[in-house]
């Protein structure tokens, strides 16, 4: 249906803002993370935050389509599933660019009127559905590109943070196909906010806690 | 907890000026751009010094390593500390001021909605080379700045700062005898490959040359306050074709 829009959502390139993202690597780094690790992190994400995100991003999604459009469970249940205010925080921050977009390309379209004046501000999923809403992607579409997004940052960053060949970076992500596969499927099957999963993985969180503590930081998260 | 609709309001209301340039009710906003350890933080020092007493000010500053740039500011005691953020790059300070402005436009958004209604907000670009200058997405206008220690060819050698910057500077003139170079050629070359656009060869010990650049700001910010300034895009790369340009037999 919408086959550009779909590569637009995953593409590393979209201008909001998510270069200054890294999906918890520059956190994990800094607590000992090395290298040879990264596919072993890459799989943690897609079993616990990636499937939070992507559920959440197709609830939004399906409150987008409605009338009237209402995001406010699915921000309050991935707000209470996102324990650590840093990222909380990095969400809305990172949700803001999407926003942004979404405004730019139809300012009046319902899904995104229903974005303005939510406080806190949007988390990023929030923000991917009303974004998915404007381009017309399907939530299958939706759930893929927030879970490859995933993958893409963490690859991404590691070329800053624990520089190695490029390409190695692609032989992790295929890797992790079906991983990814299985978050989409998860993500699909959430029927309401009440059972977005809570894949609060305690030790992103105690690294995230501390890297919002510190003053020389490449990545806001 | 703020008002829900006048954050609404707000909200609308920044993001409608920040897509009409020549809205006069909104803060200029300048870039500073220029390769690193030319001194930009120090004409951001210097700006704020100048100028803070007259305008309402407010700075953005973005680094490789987050928080240098904001922290020397906060330490100069220039600006009152919270006007001074900070701009996580992700190590693409490049990125963020030409390809994907949209966490620096989230920044200069905060400070007019924390401090407005502003005059004046600074953005500082990380310390990168010579091609890196501001999208007009993000700012109004832009210095761009080198200085006689890079060397007295850096201003013939161009590039698109050098070239279309709305103000150049050739900064640290003070250290000019010490490094060897002569300013007036200097100054000479860039006005060559500016077509005419300004010059000013700065130090902050020259307390002339500090008083023509608040003079520029303030000329600038009229500009922009009666929407007879057009922002322009330097570009990323140096012009193809120059109408001053150097044939290719070496004339």
């Amino acid at each position: 249906m919408a086959g550009l829009a779909s590569l637009l959502l995953g593409d590393g390139r979209l201008p909001v803002g998510a270069y200054t993202y890294s999906a918890g690597l520059e956190p994990a780094v800094a607590a000992g993370l090395t290298r040879d690790r990264i596919p072993a992190l890459l799989k943690a994400r897609l079993h616990t935050a990636a499937v939070t995100e992507a559920a959440a991003a197709v609830l939004a999604l399906r409150a987008a389509g409605r009338d009237p459009v209402d995001y406010g469970p699915v921000q309050r249940a991935l707000a209470a599933r996102t324990p650590a205010a840093p990222l909380r925080e990095a969400s809305a921050t990172l949700g803001r660019g999407v926003q942004r977009l979404a405004r730019r390309l139809d300012p009046g379209h319902p899904a995104v009127t229903a974005l303005t004046g939510i406080r806190p501000r949007p988390l990023r999923p929030v923000a991917l559905g009303a974004l998915g809403a404007v381009m017309g992607v399907s939530e299958e579409e939706l759930a893929r590109g927030v879970v490859y997004d995933e993958l893409q940052t963490i690859a991404s960053a590691a070329l800053k943070l624990l520089p190695g060949d490029p390409l190695d970076t692609v032989t992790w992500i295929l890797d992790a196909e079906p991983h990814a596969a299985a978050a989409v499927a998860e993500a699909l099957a959430v029927r309401s906010p009440a059972e977005l999963p809570a894949r609060t993985p305690p030790l992103t969180e105690q690294w995230a806690l501390e890297h919002a503590q510190r003053e020389r930081r490449l990545f806001l998260a | 907890m703020p008002d829900q609709q006048s954050n609404q309001q707000s909200e609308q209301h920044l993001d409608q000026q920040s897509e009409q340039h020549s809205r006069p009710s909104r803060a200029l906003r300048l870039g500073v751009a220029g390769p690193v350890g030319t001194g930009k933080s120090s004409i951001l020092a210097t700006l704020c010094r100048e100028l803070a007493g007259e305008l309402a000010m407010a700075v953005v500053t973005n680094d490789i390593y987050t928080d240098e740039d904001a922290r020397f500011l906060r330490s100069a005691g220039v600006l009152p500390t919270e006007r001074i953020r900070a701009v996580e790059t992700g190590a693409c300070p490049h990125t963020a001021i030409r390809d994907d402005v949209s966490a620096n436009l989230d920044a200069v958004e905060d400070l007019e909605e924390a401090y407005g209604p502003l005059d004046l907000v600074l953005v500082e670009s990380g310390g990168d080379n010579l091609t890196a200058t501001f999208s007009p997405a993000l700012a109004d206008a832009q210095l761009f700045c080198i200085d006689v220690a890079g060397g007295g060819d850096v201003a013939r050698k161009g590039g698109p700062g050098i070239t279309g910057a709305d103000l150049l500077i050739i900064n640290k003139t003070d250290l000019a005898p010490y490094v060897e170079v002569d300013v007036a050629a200097m100054v000479a070359d860039a006005s060559h490959a500016r077509d005419g656009l300004p010059v000013l060869a700065l130090s902050k010990n020259d307390p002339v040359s500090v008083a023509e650049l608040a003079d520029w700001v303030r000329k600038m910010l009229e500009r922009h306050r009666s929407g007879t300034h057009v922002p322009t895009d330097p570009g990323p790369m140096a012009p193809h074709s120059h109408s001053h340009d150097h044939g290719h037999d070496g004339s």
